[in-house]
């Protein structure tokens, strides 16, 4: 008995002398980062603003430490830009608005994600890229497919999206229901929608307005559904269309009939109107809906009702938001990956829905449909965002505030003729492309 | 004849001592201020993007220059500089002028007024323009709030260009007339009471006492004023950039909000120097020909 007892208390500390061994090799891809230190630059909005109790949740878990360095959003650019461009950047995530995507490829600035979608130790077998919603993949995260932004063979992952987002229709349903409105379908239903409510006195549809990206912001939302693009095929500018005048005529339209003041609304503005119940419709980001919901931005919780962005000749919504993914001169590569893939994967997509952000996955979407009302409504608007919805090539920055921006200003501000405003906007297009270089194939075709 | 004992030496080293003694102060004046007027002047031969490597930046020579010039953008942006600068130096100038002359005397509670007045000048000039820009706000602003009250209809106040222009010029006028006030009053209180006496002996009246002799006396006080509002306007950048960020349009984008907006919106580095290079020319004629016309320090020249 006494000998059995000595051989079994040796076995007992045999064993716990080799777990206590094995214990830091056992499976913990996140030990050998431990300690370290990640810098996050991200804009100040409410999807990132919900992220950061994601991060705190991330650090218990992991012993990676985050910081976060949060700016309005137009102005992640310029800082991004000065950080990657050293030889040590600060950075080790970048959250970049899907526009600017190009730009940061072309001048090398970011680390392809196949370098460590390639290391078993890192990747999570169940993260399930087919999950994550396609157009807010390719549109975010794909850079060098067709055109150089869409999605194509050539294409290479760089991102992933968080804080993404398509257009939907929101709209106030007490006041709908006071003037007897039906939600509006289509275009032609929904311009009638805004002059019956101009009529009665009540502000009909916010929008951005502000002179650059954001009046042009504004249009888009409308020249995709019109059938309306900014280049053909060849690279020549068609913003001078029929389709794209019509476009402008609506984004007039709009100005007249909604909350005073759109010609000074960024984002924030245009938001703000609606959710303090200054307008009676909202066509823009579905962001608006989880913005509804918080009380500290909302006066309206309750009375907001959602809709598929209504269609003119086809059906087509923004593509737009922000991908995250890892600058080239980090110092922390893989300890980035880890957290990009803690944010993305399908836990990280439902602990973000529940901390008020938007989520990124078909199946989270799914689970959640009964939650909240614009889920289904997403769902079914997701398949219609348009992959082409602005070319984001690394000259759109300069198309999409200093020619379009300053044209549409005085689209919405003058009462001139809008064809020959958008003619003028065409040429100085074309100029900047000819700057570029976008059209030597076709003079070189053309010569031999 | 000179003291044959003296030693020769000191007396020719002795014309070269002031310039030692001002080269500290011209060595920091050449690192501080020169270096960087060359370094944008360098900059504006290239076409550099942030984000790439400067070594790799095309030399442009003097296209920047050249398309400048043609550059409606740039001209319109000067024109509005130019309209901004009258309107806002002609009615601070008045106006800090007329208040000095009010508040000069020794009445009952004027060092209340005068500290109430010289507020504006002590606020951030980004805080200025938060402030005035949700004044100014079409929705949500106060002065659409009380204008509404006596039943006018609400202004879009920063997106109409004529609108806009005035918001700009109303808010420049409210942070910067203290400053002329302030230095005004500084040279009144200092003129010599002898002289303004002697002018009321005279018999002149009030009209008389101001125009011809007060402010005669403090004319060069009045220059220098005139010519840092005048370079301030050229400089002028954050109360705008809050304001409008230039809009709508180019309504309200002085030259150098454009220069910012060429340098930081469209990435284009060397346009935008090559814009500030002639932005530093406008503003140096400009102080010349102040200085030329009435050189304030002239009559101490002797000294």
């Amino acid at each position: 008995m006494r000998f059995l007892d000595w051989k079994n208390r040796l076995a007992a500390v045999t064993m716990g002398a080799a777990l206590a061994i094995a214990g830091p090799l056992m499976a913990n891809p996140y030990e050998k980062y431990a300690g370290t230190t990640l810098v996050i630059s991200w804009p100040a909005l409410a999807h990132f603003t919900a992220a950061e109790e994601l991060l705190e949740e991330f650090t218990e878990e992991t012993g990676i430490e985050v910081e976060v360095d949060a700016l309005q959003y137009l102005k992640l650019r310029d800082r991004q830009l000065l950080e990657m461009s050293k030889e040590e950047g600060e950075y080790d995530i970048v959250s970049w608005v899907v526009m600017w995507k190009g730009e940061y490829v072309a001048k090398g600035l970011l680390t392809p994600l196949s370098q460590f979608f390639t290391n078993g130790a890192l990747v999570d077998p169940e993260f399930d890229i087919d999950d994550i919603a396609d157009a807010y993949l390719q549109n975010g995260g794909i850079v060098g497919g067709g055109k150089g932004y869409l999605p194509g063979k050539s294409g290479a992952l760089y991102g992933l999206p968080f804080g993404a987002e398509t257009s939907i229709l929101a709209y106030r349903k007490d006041i709908f229901e006071e003037q007897g409105l039906a939600v509006p379908t289509t275009y032609d239903e929904l311009a009638g929608v805004m002059t019956q409510l101009g009529e009665a006195g009540i502000p009909a549809m916010t929008s951005r307005g502000k002179t650059g990206h954001q009046v042009t912001a504004g249009w888009l939302l409308h020249l995709a559904p019109m059938g309306g693009k900014i280049f053909d095929d060849q690279w020549n500018p068609v913003i001078n269309s029929p389709e794209a005048v019509k476009a402008a005529e609506f984004m007039r339209h709009v100005v007249q009939t909604g909350p005073t003041g759109i010609e000074t609304f960024g984002f924030g503005e245009a938001s703000a109107a609606f959710l303090q119940g200054d307008a009676a419709l909202y066509l823009d980001t579905l962001k608006i809906a989880a913005m509804s919901r918080n009380p500290n931005l909302s006066t309206v919780d309750g009375n907001v009702g959602f809709a598929l962005h209504p269609t003119d000749v086809r059906c087509g919504s923004e593509t737009g938001g922000f991908a995250i993914g890892i600058p080239a001169n980090s110092q922390n590569q893989e300890a980035a990956f880890l957290l990009i893939q803690y944010l993305t994967n399908k836990a990280g997509d439902q602990r973000m829905v529940e901390l008020g952000g938007d989520p990124i996955r078909h199946s989270t979407i799914q689970n959640n449909a009964d939650l909240f009302p614009e889920y289904p409504v997403v769902a079914e608007q997701l398949p219609c965002a348009d992959p082409d919805w602005r070319p984001l090539i690394p000259e759109w920055n300069e198309l999409n505030i200093d020619v379009l921006g300053q044209a549409l200003t005085k689209v919405i501000t003058t009462d001139d003729p809008i064809q020959p405003i958008m003619d003028e906007a065409n040429e100085k297009a074309r100029a900047i492309m000819e700057r570029e270089g976008y059209y030597k194939w076709a003079e070189y075709r053309q010569g031999s | 004849m000179a003291n044959p004992s003296a030693p020769p030496a000191t007396v020719s080293i002795r014309p070269l001592s002031p310039y030692f003694f001002i080269l500290p102060a011209v060595a920091i004046m050449v690192a501080g201020l020169v270096y960087p007027v060359l370094q944008a002047f360098y900059l504006s031969l290239f076409d550099w993007k942030i984000g790439t490597r400067f070594e790799d930046a095309p030399f442009v020579g003097t296209r920047h220059f050249v398309r400048m010039l043609t550059d409606d953008n740039v001209h319109e942006s000067i024109w509005v500089t130019l309209r901004f600068g009258f309107w806002t130096i002609t009615i601070e100038m008045f106006l800090g002028v007329s208040l000095a002359l009010l508040l000069e005397k020794p009445i009952r509670g004027a060092s209340v007024f005068r500290t109430i007045f010289i507020l504006p000048l002590m606020i951030s000039p980004v805080v200025v323009g938060l402030i005035w820009r949700y004044l100014f706000d079409a929705r949500i602003g106060w002065i659409n709030y009380y204008l509404g009250m006596v039943g006018i209809e609400p202004q879009v106040w920063l997106g109409d260009p004529e609108l806009a222009f005035f918001a700009i010029v109303f808010t420049d006028i409210w942070q910067w007339t203290p400053f002329i006030f302030i230095i005004v009053i500084a040279g009144l209180q200092a003129l010599p009471s002898e002289i303004l006496e002697a002018s009321r002996i005279d018999g002149a009246n009030w009209w008389q006492h101001i125009l011809f002799v007060k402010l005669p006396m403090i004319r060069s006080i009045l220059l220098i004023a005139l010519l840092l509002r005048l370079i301030d306007v050229f400089r002028a950048l954050e109360v705008m950039y809050i304001l409008t960020g230039g809009g709508p349009g180019r309504a309200t984008e002085l030259l150098s909000l454009h220069i910012y907006n060429r340098a930081f919106e469209t990435q284009q580095l060397g346009y935008a120097s090559a814009i500030s290079v002639l932005l530093i020319l406008i503003v140096f004629g400009l102080s010349f020909a102040i200085l030329v016309a009435g050189n304030p320090m002239k009559e101490k020249s002797d000294i």
